[in-house]
C-alpha cells in the first residue's frame, strides 16, 4: 500500500515538470509579446481525418510559437463541456472546438463568449443561435459538385450511359447534406448521361454502407458510377465491389467510375493504384491555418466572418503528383 | 422477517491492531488519497486549485455521484447494473421528446418540465424493474441481464430519435443541471436520503443481508426477490435523475448520453470501497470514489495528457482499486 502512495507521488512529480503553468495562467490574458495559449478540443480521434487535423494544429501552433492545450472528449458531449471549461479556467487566449454535434456545443460557445475568449468551430458548424463563434468548414456542396462533375466528364469519355449509386452520410450532419446536394446538382446537369438508381444511407457506418452497396449492386448489376460521401467508407465499398466482381482499375473493362470526398489515406492509395477516379479533398492545412488566424484576428479586434469556407480541391490521377503534397491522406500515408 | 434487523450487523469498522490493515480497511482511505493527490498535484498543475476549476469539478461530480449512488445500491446486493448508461440515454431523449420547444408533446406548456422529468424517472424505474424482475424471477446473471438491456435500450434511444439530438429544452429544465446550486441541492438531498436508507432503515439492512449471503437472508425472513428488484429500480431512478442533470448541462437530449460513462461510474463506486462481491458499500464511500476519479480526470486534462494516456491511467487506478477490494474482502472474510 505504501507503494501505491509512492507511485502516486512519483507519478505526480514526474508529470509535473512539463506541465508548469505558463505565466498567463495566473495573470489573465497575456500582454503583447508573451506566448499565447490555444485550447484545442476535439470530439473524437476515431478516424484518420481527425488525427491528421490534430497533428496539423500542433504543427501550425508550434510554428507560430503558440502553446497548445489539447482535450479529446471521446464522443461525450458533457465531457467536452467540462474540458472547455477547463480551458476557460486556464484563461486560454482562444479555443478551437470540434463539437460532438451542432446543438450540444451551444452551451460551450456561450461559456467561451461569457469569458470573452474567441472560439472557432473546426469542420462542423453550430446550430443557428445567438452564441458567437467562427466556423471553418469545407464547402461541401461546391467541392462535391466539382468532384462529381469530373467523374461525369470521365463517364462522358466512355461514350456510354451510366447508372449511378451514391452512398449518403448521416443526414443529421450538415456536411452529409451538403455533399448529397452537390452530387445531385452535378448529376442533374448530366441527365442525358447519368441515371441515379440507388441511394444508400450509411449514417456514417461501415457495416450499413457495405450492406447497402451489396444490395444495390444485386438489384442493379449494371451500376457503373459510384460516389461515396466520405472516403472512410471505401473499405466497405471496395469489399462490396469485389464481391460483385466489379473492382477494376481505370481503363479496364467493367471499371466502375469511382469518386469520394475527404482525401484520406485509403483514397490516396486507391488513386495511386488506379482504382479511384477522383476525390474531393478537404484542405486540412488551409482549415487549420484559417482557424488559428481567426483566433488571432479576433484577439486583435479585426473583423472575422462567421463562416470561413475551405474551397478544397479535386484530386485525380491527372494531377496526383502536383496536388498530393496538399492531400492530408497522402501525408498520413508517409 | 421482524428479527432480520437484529440478525444482520452492518459494520464496516476494522477491528485490528495492525496499523497497515487498519489503514487498508479504513473507510476514509480514498478520501485521504484524494486529499494527498490534490495536495501533491496542485502546485504543479496550472489552474487545478483555482476556485473556477473547483467549481467545474463540483459541477461534473454531482451527476456522476447520483448515478454511482444507484450503482452502489445494486452492488451492495451482489449484483451489477451495466444498463445505467442506456437508461440515461433513454431518459434523456424521452424527457426531451416531451419538453422540447420545437415539436415536444408538451412544447411550451406550463407542465412541460414536471411532466418531462416524470417521464424520465418513469423510464428509469421501468427499465430497473425489468432488470430486477429478470434477475429475480428467471435467476439470470445480473451481468447478462443488464448488458443485454443496455444494448436494447441504447438502440431504442437511437431509434426513437433517428440518431438526432433534441434541442430547445425549457430553461427551467436546463437549470437543473446547468445551475450548480440547484444541482447541488438535488444531489445533497438524494445523497442524504440514500445514506440514511442504507444505514438506518430496515430496507438498508436487507440490502446488505442479501449481498452478504442471500440464502441466510432468505432463511432470516428477508424478501430477497423484492429487495433485489427494489435495488434495480432505485438504480434506474437515480440513473434517470443523473440523466436530467447531464441533459440540463448540455441543454440537449442525446441518444448517446452516458455511452462512455460506464467505466467512470463503476470505477468510482469500486474505488470508493463498495465491494464487487456484494454486502459492503456506503454512499459516503461512493462520494469519495467519485471525488477521486474526478480529481484524476480533471488533473490529467489540465496536465494536457492525451486521451490515450488519461484512459490508461484511469484504467490502471480502477484495476488497482479492484485489487484492493479483493484484498480487503479476503482480510474481512478471513476474520469473520
Amino acid at each position: 500500500m505504501k507503494n501505491w502512495f509512492t507511485l502516486l507521488c512519483l507519478a505526480a512529480v514526474a508529470l509535473a515538470p512539463g506541465c508548469r503553468p505558463s505565466r498567463q495562467d495566473q495573470s489573465g490574458p497575456p500582454p503583447s509579446g508573451q506566448q499565447l495559449t490555444v485550447g484545442v478540443a476535439f470530439e473524437t480521434l476515431q478516424t484518420e481525418f481527425w488525427v491528421a487535423a490534430l497533428a496539423a494544429f500542433k504543427d501550425e501552433l508550434g510554428q507560430r510559437n503558440i502553446k497548445m492545450l489539447e482535450a479529446i472528449a471521446d464522443g461525450d458531449a458533457n465531457r467536452q463541456i467540462e474540458q472547455v471549461k477547463n480551458f476557460i479556467t486556464r484563461k486560454v487566449d482562444g479555443i478551437v472546438l470540434v463539437p460532438k454535434d451542432a446543438k450540444a456545443c451551444l452551451p460551450i460557445i456561450k461559456a467561451a463568449n461569457a469569458a470573452n475568449i474567441p472560439i472557432v468551430l473546426f469542420n462542423r458548424p453550430p446550430e443557428k443561435s445567438d452564441a458567437r463563434s467562427v466556423a471553418v468548414v469545407a464547402d461541401n456542396f461546391s467541392l462535391t459538385r466539382e468532384t462529381v462533375a469530373y467523374l461525369v466528364s470521365a463517364a462522358r469519355k466512355t461514350g456510354a450511359k451510366h447508372k449511378a449509386l451514391i452512398v449518403i452520410g448521416d443526414l443529421g450532419d450538415v456536411n452529409a447534406i451538403g455533399r448529397r446536394d452537390g452530387f445531385d446538382a452535378a448529376v442533374q446537369e448530366a441527365g442525358d448521361l447519368i441515371e441515379v438508381v440507388a441511394r444508400v444511407p450509411s449514417e456514417w457506418n461501415q457495416e450499413k454502407a457495405q450492406a447497402g452497396v451489396v444490395n444495390a449492386l444485386q438489384a442493379n448489376p449494371d451500376i457503373s458510377f459510384l460516389f461515396t460521401s466520405s472516403d472512410f467508407l471505401f473499405p466497405s465499398i471496395v469489399s462490396a465491389l469485389k464481391t460483385a466482381g466489379k473492382y477494376k482499375k481505370t481503363g479496364e473493362p467493367g471499371h466502375v467510375i469511382l469518386g469520394g470526398f475527404d482525401g484520406d489515406a485509403t483514397a490516396y492509395q486507391m488513386l495511386v493504384e488506379g482504382y479511384l477516379d477522383a476525390t474531393g479533398v478537404q484542405d486540412v492545412y488551409f482549415e487549420v491555418a484559417a482557424s488559428v488566424q481567426a483566433i488571432l484576428d479576433a484577439r486583435a479586434g479585426k473583423p472575422v466572418a462567421d463562416t470561413i469556407r475551405d474551397p478544397g480541391f479535386v484530386i485525380h490521377q491527372g494531377n496526383l503528383k502536383e496536388k498530393a503534397r496538399r492531400m492530408w491522406g497522402a501525408q498520413v500515408k508517409k | 422477517m421482524p428479527t432480520s434487523s437484529r440478525l444482520i450487523r452492518v459494520d464496516h469498522e476494522p477491528r485490528t491492531t495492525n496499523r497497515f490493515v487498519r489503514w487498508l480497511l479504513s473507510e476514509y482511505l480514498v478520501l485521504w488519497l484524494s486529499a494527498l493527490y490534490f495536495l501533491v498535484l496542485a502546485p504543479f498543475t496550472a489552474g487545478f486549485a483555482s476556485p473556477e476549476n473547483l467549481t467545474n469539478i463540483l459541477a461534473t461530480l454531482l451527476p456522476l455521484f447520483v448515478v454511482a449512488t444507484g450503482q452502489t445500491v445494486v452492488l451492495i446486493t451482489g449484483g451489477i447494473d451495466l444498463s445505467i448508461s442506456s437508461i440515461m440515454a433513454l431518459a434523456s431523449v424521452g424527457g426531451a421528446m416531451v419538453m422540447n420547444g420545437d415539436n415536444g408533446w408538451l412544447a411550451n406548456h406550463p407542465l412541460a418540465v414536471p411532466a418531462g422529468v416524470a417521464v424520465m424517472l418513469l423510464l428509469g424505474a421501468l427499465v430497473g424493474l425489468l432488470n430486477g424482475a429478470a434477475v429475480t424471477l428467471f435467476r439470470m446473471p445480473p451481468f447478462i441481464v443488464t448488458l443485454t438491456s443496455m444494448m436494447f435500450f441504447s438502440g431504442l434511444a437511437i431509434w426513437l430519435t433517428k440518431s438526432k439530438t433534441i434541442y430547445h429544452l425549457p430553461a427551467a429544465f436546463n437549470a437543473l443541471g446547468g445551475r450548480i446550486a440547484i444541482a447541488f441541492g438535488i444531489t445533497a438531498i438524494l445523497g442524504v436520503v440514500t445514506h440514511v436508507m442504507l444505514g438506518r432503515s430496515l430496507f438498508g439492512r436487507w440490502l446488505y443481508a442479501v449481498g452478504q449471503n442471500p440464502k441466510a437472508a432468505r432463511s432470516s425472513g428477508v424478501p430477497v426477490g423484492g429487495v433485489v428488484v427494489a435495488a434495480y429500480v432505485a438504480s434506474g431512478l437515480l440513473a434517470a435523475l443523473a440523466s436530467a442533470l447531464y441533459t440540463g448541462q448540455a441543454e440537449t437530449g442525446s441518444p448517446v448520453l452516458g455511452q462512455r460513462l460506464l467505466l467512470d461510474i463503476i470505477g468510482a463506486t469500486v474505488i470508493g470501497g463498495t465491494s464487487l462481491f456484494g454486502g459492503r458499500g456506503k454512499v459516503l464511500w461512493t462520494l469519495f470514489g467519485v471525488l477521486f476519479i474526478k480529481l484524476i480526470d480533471n488533473s490529467l486534462n489540465l496536465l494536457n495528457l492525451s486521451l490515450f494516456a488519461i484512459t490508461m491511467v484511469k484504467g490502471g487506478v480502477i484495476l488497482l482499486a479492484a485489487l484492493i477490494d479483493a484484498v480487503r474482502t479476503r482480510v474481512l472474510t478471513g476474520r469473520r
